[in-house]
This record gives structure tokens, C-alpha cells and sequence, in this order.
């Protein structure tokens, strides 16, 4: 069972993702800003895959990929951010900072779990 | 409406007070950038969940005022009074779609009409709206014996990235068959160079599908900017591959090998193109110099993107508030079990000491202090800070002070002041009603104000504290404060006091909360219409709390309100009839007396002077129980009104977790709620308001001694 850890302010995007996810058979871990997500990964929590968001009061996205890249257990974990079509510019940011590759939001049930299959080992 | 409908209403409710939280600061001045970005993202939020709720009427109208506040914040457009009353103008609008969305309603033609004239005030400059292209590729037939080529060579920080080139094969297979695949290794360095985390692999591969060049291309999406990347559809000609192996990093002779190997070309082509190839003007020294420059610029990030990061790390905030959202239900349900908890805990106390086991009874001693605690701290869970409550007055005050030709501003103070959500919940309506009477009552004009000799522009202020168990609200302005005079010249007008009647200062301020009271001279849309006042001590008492009021005359008003910090835990009365128990609120307990006409018929009794009606609780209940020898009455107060309670014994206060009573028994007179006692009883919890009230339409009722429809008496 693969852990999925879902990182957004907006409760909205964090239920409806979280629902998609479990649904499909992955485990879901779940924070509403980037601190408490850096707080368990440094914890050293499971996970196969981190989804967050860039757009977050305190610590953003771009912060938080940069820092959990940094932790041994997580070097290689396959990174997602959330963006819009209208935010091309930030994916360069994103990448720089560690991802892996961009969701780009509001997406269907398909491209969700197809981009997630594509960066799950 | 299904759970995520209501997530998203709400929490498009919580960025709709912060967008207009951040507008007003605007409003004021306050030019930060942060400010403008948290409006910008509470837009953005709001129309990305809208967009996952599939609610396009949000997303649209969002949509174009995201526009307006993006432009505002990358500096093409500049923030004016009347844009920012567009934007609050839209601001309105949008908790009207949400109105709509939760009623699981559509806009109406009006509606509309009236979001598309708020987003004309924006004045965006018009843009057409991009109609989305149609990847015009054909499809390609499946069953051609010619086959999509890819050639593929990793970047270093691939693995870094956290993607692994084997998935990208994995993903391939579900759209279509690998018939060919040779993995790349010749840009694998010495040993003394090698990266054991760089990823120096490459793939070539044959590949049949009928997607088109777009969708394998997508597949390569997250790699594409540091990888290389070359899709050669069916049925191209030789040239095409001459070009890629122009382009790859490996040699020709080499390259050439596996694209035969893998089945992009045959033999005989691969001869045709390695002779064509030497026959191009080009140094065969350096055979793909480009490439390796495209490497490297690929595998360094630009230093000032460092920078501008690290930079944003340090301004990270230090004291950032951790939030954890969760249903209110959930809440309310583990503190019910705590109380039962506490209650449970009573009795094995109760139990050890009964034994006369010492170490049992301190084991449970300790249980039962930890269990205070627990208590303690889950109450402490539903304690929400009325900071936001205050701020949303930002709004109202601009609003009403715009609407009066006045100048006010609103200050606040203790913000952090903790207090029970369902108190906050009820104690907007009431603050709503002190701001409007303030602004349209309290400061004067600015005129007025000037030739009083206070400065133009009135304040009015919130103030939130603790004091012994309660919470205070405090609503001031520095306005025209309370004439006594004509406060008792309307009382009089209204027959609210008699012309004779003298009235201490307190007595003249408190006219103003009742019923039916209005000095404005001029009736606004505002205030004025003699409701208000009332109601506002009225909600106020049904939180258990009281409001005061000070004022002096031409340097303002103050209103003090003072509630409980909790709605669920009461300071509990409690008395028996018979074998059961009730419990009253502490604070509407006047005075116990002993009950000495007790075989009087008579619903009144002489108390100080004055009647007071009474009920005997053992005649409501229908208590068939003998009659002990001695009786007590309980005086009870509510919204300045007494009555008495006619009980046998008076048992003491105590604590009490309030449990509310299944709806099958919500029709009930006199009963507002249970609790369990240590012992492991139910109690019930007396409404004293209603209790009051019968008494006082039995007294009215003349004698008739109609006994109201009653209660079973509880096991």
C-alpha cells in the first residue's frame, strides 16, 4: 500500500483529493500548511509520494519541497505541486527547488491518478 | 449537499473575510505586498475549490476578479478608492453565489446581470477569452507496421527529482506496446567522476500506439526541461533519423547500432544515413557539442533563483499559528465523553473511600485530577479566539460611516481573547446592533464633532478580556454619549416610567435596552426603529451573560458585556424533591428561603415586600412522593423578573457538564437540559427562564390552578 502525503491550505482541494486518492487505494496523509508537513517528515513519516501545494500562507510549497528534498529519507521520494495553467512561471521555480512534476488543478479523477502512476515507483 | 460542498462553502466564506479583511486594510493605506497577495490568494483558493466543486458560476465570476487583483499585484494596475469599492462590491456578490451554491440553486438572470455590472466596475481592460485549440494531430492507426521512435537521455538530477527513468517505461506500456528498447549508458563517467546519485541513462525505443505525438510527448512533461527528448512519429523518412543522431551525444556508428537494433531503421537504411551524414558540412571532431552546453546549462539552476528563495526562507514567520480543522460534531462529542469521564471518576472515588481502601482511594485521587484536566483541556479546544469576529466590523464600520456622511475608525484590542465557539457564534448579532447604534447614534457628524472640539473622525473600539471565569466584550465610542434628559423624556412619552417617578442615574441608562425605546430624532435606515437595544440584551441573557452600559455626555459610551467562557459547563444549583435531583444555574439564584406557608392554595408569596408567584416544582413534575416536613424556595431571577421554586432540600453547587436532551424530549417546559451526577444519576437541569415565565402567567392567570401538562419524573 503506497502512502500518498497531501499537503494544501485549502480543506476544499485536501477532501476532494484525499477522497480521489483512498478510493483508489492509496493511503492518505494529510496537512493544511507546510510547517506541519515539514514537522513529519522530519519525524521521519511514511510516505511514497508528497503532493502540496505552492500557494500557502507561512511556509509555501516551493520552501517546503526544498527542505523535505534535503532529508536523506526523502531524496528520491517523487514530489508533486499542485498549479494552474496560469502559473507556468512557477513550475521552473518548483522544479529548481526539488520536484518532480506539477499537477496542474482543478484535475479530473483520471489525470490525477494517471500522473500519480507515472511518478510511483 | 454532500460533505465537500459544505467544506468548500465554508472555507470560501473564511477567504471571502480574508480577501475583505485585506481590502479594508487597503482601504486604509496599508500598501504591503503581503496584504495584496493574501487577497489575491483568497480569490485564488476560492475559484480552485469552486473548480473542484464543479461550480462554474463561482468559477467564472472569480476568474475575472483574480484578474483585477493579479494585475494589481504585478503592478500594471493601481489600487483607487473606487476599484477597492468594485472589489468589495464583488466580494458581496461572490457570498451571494455561495448562498445560491448551498442552496444548491443556480443564479437567476437578475443575479447574473448583477455580477456581470460588479465586474464591469472592475474595469478590466477586455480580453477574449481564449478559445482552447484542439490537438490537431490525427490519431494513428494501430495496426501500422511502422512505429513512433522515441530517444530519450536523462539528466543528471533525475533522481534527484525523485523520478525514476523505469516509470517513464512503466507509463509508456499503458498507452501503447514497447516493441523495441535499448537503454543508453555511454554518458556512464570514470569511476573517480561517477555521481552515485546522477542518472547517466538513456533509452531508445520503438514504440507502437495510436496516441498522438502531444500525449507521449506529455509523458515526458516533468523531465522535458533537463532531458533530451526526440519523438519521431511512423512512417518518417530516414531523414528524420539522420537529424537525431546528429543530435544525440552518442556517436554516429554507435547510435546508428541501436536504432537498428531496436527496429527504427533497417540495415540498409542505416548505411544510406551515416553516408549522408559524412557528407555534411559539420566538424566529426565535435559530433554534438550543442548537446553537452544544453547538459550543463540544464543541470545548473540559476543563481539568482538561489537567492531569491533563500531570501523568502529567512522571512519565514517565526510564531506561525498551527491549525488543525476539524468538525465541530467530533468535538462536542469527546467532550461529552469527558464529562462522563469526570463523572465516572467521581464514583470510583466515591466507591474507594466507601471501602476505606487508602492506596485505591489515592490511585483514584490522582485518576480524578487528571481527568480535571483532561476536561480542562478539551474545553479548552473549543475556545476560538474573537479576533476574527471583531475584524469582520472593518467592513460594517467603512460601510455604515460611508452611508452617514461620517468619519469613523474601529480599533481593537485583546483579538486573542479566547472564548467558546458557540458563544462567538451568537455574539455577532448583538455587536452588530451596539456598531450600528454607535455609529448612527453615538458620533456625531464631523462638523459636530469639530465644533465640539474633538477631532473629525470618531472612533469607535472592541475590547475583549478575561475577568474571574467570564469574558468581557467591551463596545466604546468617543460619540455624543447618553443625554439623561431626553432618555427621560422619551421613557416618560413612551409610558415607559411615570413623569414622577425619580430614577438613579444607572436606572435612566438601562431605559435604553428596553423594549420599544428610541431617541434618534431622525429614524435611519441604520438604527432607530426602537428594536435593537432590546433584542441585544435579550441575546445577550440567553448566553447567560449581562450587558452594562456607562456613558458620559459629549465624550461617549461603553458598553460592557459579560459572558460565560463556556456554554457547555455550568456553576450548578442543586436541589432535590424527593429522591431526584435538579440543578439550577448558579447565577440566576437570588436567595433560598424556607417555604413556610406550605399548605397555602395561593401561586404568590410575600417576599421583602413584594409578591412574588411561585411554582411547586413537585406539582409540575407530578412528584407523587410524600411531602417532606419542611419545603425551600428558590428566588430565581431572569432578565430582572423573580419567581420561586418550591423544593424539598437544598443540596449545594457544584460543576456541572450540560448535556442536551434528545429532541424527543425538546417540548418539555422547565427542562433545558441533563447532566449526570457523581453518583451516577441523571439530574435534570431546570430552564429557568421558561420557569419564570409560568410563574408569572399563573399570577396573571388569576388563582385557577390549571397545572400545565408535566414531566415524568426521571429514574
Amino acid at each position: 500500500m503506497k502512502t500518498i502525503f497531501i499537503v494544501d491550505d485549502s480543506p476544499t482541494i485536501l477532501l476532494s483529493v484525499s477522497a480521489i486518492l483512498t478510493k483508489a487505494g492509496y493511503t492518505v496523509e494529510k496537512a493544511s500548511n507546510g510547517q506541519d508537513a515539514l514537522t513529519r517528515f522530519r519525524g521521519g513519516i511514511k510516505a511514497d509520494l508528497l503532493i502540496t501545494d505552492l500557494n500557502m500562507p507561512g511556509m509555501n510549497g516551493l520552501e517546503l519541497i526544498k527542505e523535505v528534498r534535503q532529508l536523506p529519507n526523502y531524496r528520491f521520494m517523487p514530489i508533486l505541486f499542485l498549479t494552474t495553467e496560469s502559473q507556468q512561471a512557477r513550475r521552473a521555480e518548483a522544479r529548481a527547488a526539488g520536484a518532480s512534476g506539477w499537477l496542474v488543478k482543478p484535475a479530473s479523477a483520471d489525470d490525477l491518478l494517471n500522473t500519480i502512476k507515472l511518478v510511483l515507483r | 449537499m454532500d460533505e465537500l460542498l459544505a467544506v468548500f462553502v465554508q472555507e470560501s466564506r473564511e477567504q471571502l473575510q480574508a480577501l475583505e479583511a485585506g481590502l479594508i486594510a487597503l482601504d486604509r493605506g496599508e500598501h504591503d505586498p503581503d496584504t495584496l497577495n493574501g487577497v489575491f490568494r483568497a480569490a485564488h483558493t476560492i475559484k480552485g475549490g469552486a473548480g473542484v466543486v464543479e461550480c462554474d458560476f463561482i468559477v467564472e465570476f472569480t476568474h475575472v476578479v483574480e484578474n483585477t487583483l493579479d494585475a494589481l499585484r504585478n503592478g500594471s494596475r493601481e489600487l483607487s478608492p473606487p476599484l477597492i469599492a468594485a472589489l468589495l462590491q464583488c466580494s458581496d456578490h461572490l457570498s451571494d453565489l455561495l448562498d445560491l451554491l448551498e442552496q444548491s440553486a443556480t443564479p437567476d438572470a437578475e443575479c447574473l446581470a448583477r455580477g456581470q455590472q460588479r465586474l464591469a466596475n472592475l474595469g478590466n481592460p477586455t480580453t477574449p477569452t481564449p478559445t482552447p485549440t484542439a490537438a490537431a494531430t490525427p490519431p494513428v492507426a494501430a495496426n501500422s507496421d511502422r512505429h513512433w521512435h522515441i530517444s530519450v537521455r536523462f539528466g543528471l538530477d533525475t533522481l534527484r527529482h525523485g523520478m525514476d527513468p523505469v516509470s517513464f517505461l512503466h507509463y509508456l506500456e499503458e498507452m501503447g506496446e514497447i516493441v523495441g528498447l535499448a537503454t543508453i549508458y555511454d554518458q556512464l563517467p570514470a569511476l573517480a567522476e561517477y555521481d552515485p546519485e546522477g542518472c547517466y541513462l538513456g533509452f531508445e525505443i520503438d514504440y507502437a500506439s495510436t496516441a498522438d505525438k502531444a500525449s507521449i510527448e506529455r509523458v515526458f512533461d516533468f523531465v522535458r526541461d533537463d532531458c533530451l527528448l526526440h519523438i519521431i512519429p511512423p512512417d518518417s523518412k530516414v531523414d528524420d533519423f539522420i537529424h537525431l543522431i546528429e543530435q544525440l551525444p552518442e556517436t554516429p556508428p554507435r547510435i546508428g547500432e541501436i536504432l537498428v537494433q531496436v527496429g527504427a531503421l533497417t540495415e540498409k537504411e542505416l548505411q544510406q544515413a551515416l553516408h549522408t551524414q559524412s557528407q555534411l558540412p559539420h566538424d566529426d571532431d565535435h559530433p554534438a557539442p550543442k548537446v553537452g552546453e544544453i547538459l550543463v546549462e540544464h543541470h545548473h539552476v540559476p543563481p539568482q533563483l538561489v537567492e531569491a528563495a533563500a531570501g523568502k526562507q529567512g522571512k519565514l514567520q517565526a510564531g506561525q499559528n498551527h491549525t488543525l480543522r476539524i468538525q465541530a460534531d467530533k468535538l462536542d462529542k469527546l467532550i461529552d465523553l469527558v464529562g462522563e469521564l469526570v463523572i465516572a471518576g467521581a464514583s470510583a472515588r466515591l466507591l474507594a473511600r466507601e471501602i476505606g481502601q487508602t492506596r485505591l482511594s489515592r490511585v483514584t485521587q490522582i485518576m480524578s485530577r487528571l481527568v480535571e484536566e483532561i476536561r480542562d483541556s478539551a474545553l479548552e479546544l473549543r475556545m476560538v479566539q474573537i479576533g476574527e469576529t471583531f475584524n469582520r466590523f472593518h467592513r460594517v464600520v467603512r460601510d455604515l460611516s460611508h452611508e452617514l456622511n461620517k468619519e469613523v475608525e474601529l480599533n481593537i484590542s485583546g483579538a486573542e481573547t479566547e472564548l467558546d465557539k458557540s458563544v462567538v457564534e451568537k455574539i455577532s448579532d448583538p455587536l452588530m446592533h451596539l456598531v450600528r447604534n454607535a455609529i448612527d447614534h453615538g458620533i456625531e457628524s464631523p462638523e459636530q464633532r469639530l465644533a465640539a472640539g474633538k477631532p473629525a473622525r470618531g472612533k469607535i473600539g472592541f475590547n475583549a478580556y478575561h475577568d474571574s471565569g467570564s469574558i468581557v466584550i467591551e463596545v466604546r465610542d468617543d460619540g455624543a454619549g447618553v443625554n439623561r434628559q431626553k432618555v427621560l423624556k422619551r421613557a416618560i412619552e413612551r409610558g415607559l416610567v411615570s413623569a414622577n417617578q425619580s430614577l438613579s442615574d444607572t436606572e435612566i441608562l438601562n431605559l435604553l435596552l428596553e423594549p420599544g425605546f428610541s431617541t434618534a430624532d431622525k429614524v435611519s435606515n441604520v438604527s432607530g426603529r426602537g428594536v435593537g437595544m432590546d433584542v441585544v440584551k435579550r441575546n445577550i441573557q440567553s448566553l447567560r451573560g449581562r450587558i452594562d452600559m456607562e456613558s458620559v455626555e459629549g465624550q461617549g459610551s461603553r458598553f460592557m458585556i459579560r459572558l460565560p467562557l463556556t456554554l457547555a459547563i455550568i456553576d450548578g444549583f442543586h436541589v432535590a424533591i424527593a429522591a431526584s435531583t435538579y440543578i439550577l444555574p448558579l447565577d440566576s439564584v437570588v436567595r433560598c428561603l424556607e417555604f413556610k406557608d406550605a399548605a397555602s392554595d395561593r401561586d404568590y408569596l410575600d417576599f421583602g415586600g413584594e409578591a412574588l408567584p411561585f411554582v411547586r416544582l413537585r406539582d409540575l413534575f407530578r412528584i407523587d412522593a410524600p411531602m417532606p416536613p419542611r419545603q425551600n424556595v428558590i428566588v430565581v431571577q431572569y432578565a430582572g423578573q423573580k419567581a420561586g421554586l418550591v423544593v424539598d432540600q437544598l443540596l449545594g453547587e457544584s460543576q456541572t457538564v450540560i448535556k442536551p436532551l434528545s429532541s424527543m424530549f425538546q417540548h418539555m417546559r422547565g427542562i433545558g437540559g441533563a447532566t449526570i451526577l457523581g453518583s451516577g444519576e441523571v439530574a435534570l437541569i431546570l430552564d429557568v427562564q421558561a420557569l419564570v415565565q409560568l410563574a408569572a402567567t399563573r399570577e396573571t392567570d388569576s388563582l385557577s390552578v390549571q397545572r400545565e401538562p408535566a414531566v415524568n419524573q426521571p429514574a
